[in-house]
């Protein structure tokens, strides 16, 4: 679809969108009023975004907060709603809870038929989900997706890892969905059970979502697996994924434009940076009418490249290299910034480690980097601390504390690797 | 991989409208068999007219 089609098709659902909001959700109404911009005041697309507040996740908790679950926010009575999802809370934060309604939901499992099918997933295939199914959203859209396209879908909630693997063997499975660090972990399995699944499994797609995946993430997937591995990213907040990579490989993702409008901000300015620059999404969503979100500021760091860098045809912009950090991930460290994310970069180079930490703390003053790192089984070299730091040197311009644990030692995850900790923000203990 | 774009005739389309109007309204009926199946299938019908450009509503407002 030609790009001011396109624009027309976003503004034409956007004010649908407003009306609806306004007239069903208080806190919407509120907002609208208060900023002078209800829909019947907003021109056009650009008119929006230079007027219309941004949204902060606390927002959405004080709002809920009024008279849980979901307070004034909702646009339409919960009574519609035929599920409810959260986010874990771990972070200290209160946890956002959302609904959908069923038109809702059958729109969040297109957007993951959307992705799933642009990275070759058809009828007819086999698709096993690495994933817990319970209150975090995650890829329960994924399991409706494949059964839109008309694959057959093995759920292994409850499952270890070495289960999964005799089930992706047993079953011939082709795609696998699963978190970046997961699927990994499960080539490590395989592989402490002696199996080659690059050589003896049938997996062919790999569907990656929850985490921002490095590029040399994806080569080390793809290699242990035989097979493509695409990236998503998705958020409770919108119920389903906004963007997919496609089978061309374009080194990042295509935004869904068609159900959302992305603009990406200055994280200092919040001023609207141009192509090929770093800065926040901020998401507005076109698709649900329970949950609706309008200018929602993710913290996600991306940088927007045009469509054209892509071969498929599709006229969606890119993020290139799909989500690279969050912004409250983001630190200066001696002059130079840093993001966990090139860490990971490094660490996917080095196939003898298996799992890492990293730490920001403070020594003797200053602002110092401490990286832990644990080799696999028999995998452990004495240089290993030396050339990874000095490799850490090389790329990034900073000098780690570098560690070697012994293997088994550090923590293992399903959904959302948690490998960062910023040591300098918290309070000395007396 | 191809990426020949399929479209819908224009019979195509007015037999995907005509399903969501008469889904529309056994959304309402007072069978509750009926009115279950008969949203859960527009929920899917709406998502198709949407993702071809042919109509977008978000209607769940209305029901009861």
């Amino acid at each position: 679809m030609p790009r001011d089609e396109l624009r027309r098709r976003q503004w034409y659902k956007l004010q649908r969108q407003l009306e609806h909001a306004y007239a069903g959700s208080e806190f919407w109404r509120q907002r609208m009023d208060s900023a002078g911009c209800p829909p019947d005041q907003l021109k056009s697309l650009d008119d929006y975004s230079a007027r219309f507040p941004l949204l902060k996740r606390e927002e959405i908790g004080a709002a809920e907060a009024v008279a849980p679950p979901y307070g004034i926010f909702p646009s339409v009575d919960p009574k519609l709603a035929i599920r409810h999802h959260q986010t874990s809370g771990t972070s200290g934060a209160q946890p956002i809870r959302t609904f959908d309604t069923a038109r809702d939901w059958a729109w969040a499992a297109e957007m993951w038929a959307t992705g799933a099918y642009a990275m070759g997933v058809r009828a007819g295939d086999r698709a096993l989900v690495a994933f817990g199914y319970g209150l975090f959203i995650g890829f329960w859209g994924l399991q409706y997706a494949f059964e839109k396209i008309g694959c057959t879908v093995i759920p292994t909630g409850s499952f270890d890892s070495e289960k999964r693997v005799q089930l992706l063997l047993e079953n011939q499975v082709k795609v696998l969905a699963c978190t970046p660090t997961y699927a990994l972990r499960l080539a490590h399995t395989a592989r402490q059970l002696g199996v080659d699944l690059a050589k003896e499994g049938s997996v062919r797609i790999v569907v990656a979502s929850g985490e921002p995946r490095p590029e040399a993430t994806k080569r080390k997937i793809e290699a242990a697996f035989g097979a493509f591995c695409g990236d998503t990213a998705g958020m409770t907040e919108a119920a389903t994924i906004f963007m997919f990579e496609c089978v061309e490989e374009p080194g990042g993702c295509h935004i869904i434009e068609a159900d959302y409008v992305e603009e990406v901000l200055a994280p200092d300015t919040l001023q609207p940076v141009g192509y090929g620059q770093r800065g926040v999404r901020v998401m507005t969503s076109l698709g649900r009418e329970g949950i609706q979100v309008f200018r929602y500021w993710t913290g996600d760091l991306v940088t927007r490249v045009p469509h054209s860098e892509c071969r498929c045809g599709r006229t969606w912009d890119l993020y290139q290299g799909g989500i690279q950090g969050r912004a409250d991930d983001m630190r200066k460290i001696r002059g130079v910034w840093f993001m966990p994310s090139m860490i990971e970069d490094v660490v996917r180079d080095f196939a003898e480690v298996d799992e890492f930490q990293i730490t920001l703390e403070k020594r003797e003053e200053l602002d110092t980097l401490v990286i832990q790192l644990e080799p696999g089984a028999g995998l452990e070299q004495l240089d290993l601390r030396d050339r990874f730091g000095a490799e850490v040197k090389r790329r990034l311009g900073l000098t780690p504390v570098v560690s070697v644990v012994p293997p088994g030692t550090l923590p293992r995850f399903e959904m959302k690797a948690k490998r960062f900790r910023d040591l300098t923000q918290q309070p000395t203990p007396a | 991989m191809s990426y020949e774009i399929q479209r819908l005739s224009e019979a195509e389309q007015q037999q995907l409208q005509r399903v969501y109007d008469d889904l529309k309204q056994l959304a309402q009926s007072s069978v509750p068999g009926v009115a279950s199946a008969a949203r859960a299938a527009l929920a899917q019908v709406a998502t198709a007219l949407s993702g071809e450009g042919l109509a977008y509503e978000l209607y769940s407002k209305d029901w009861k």
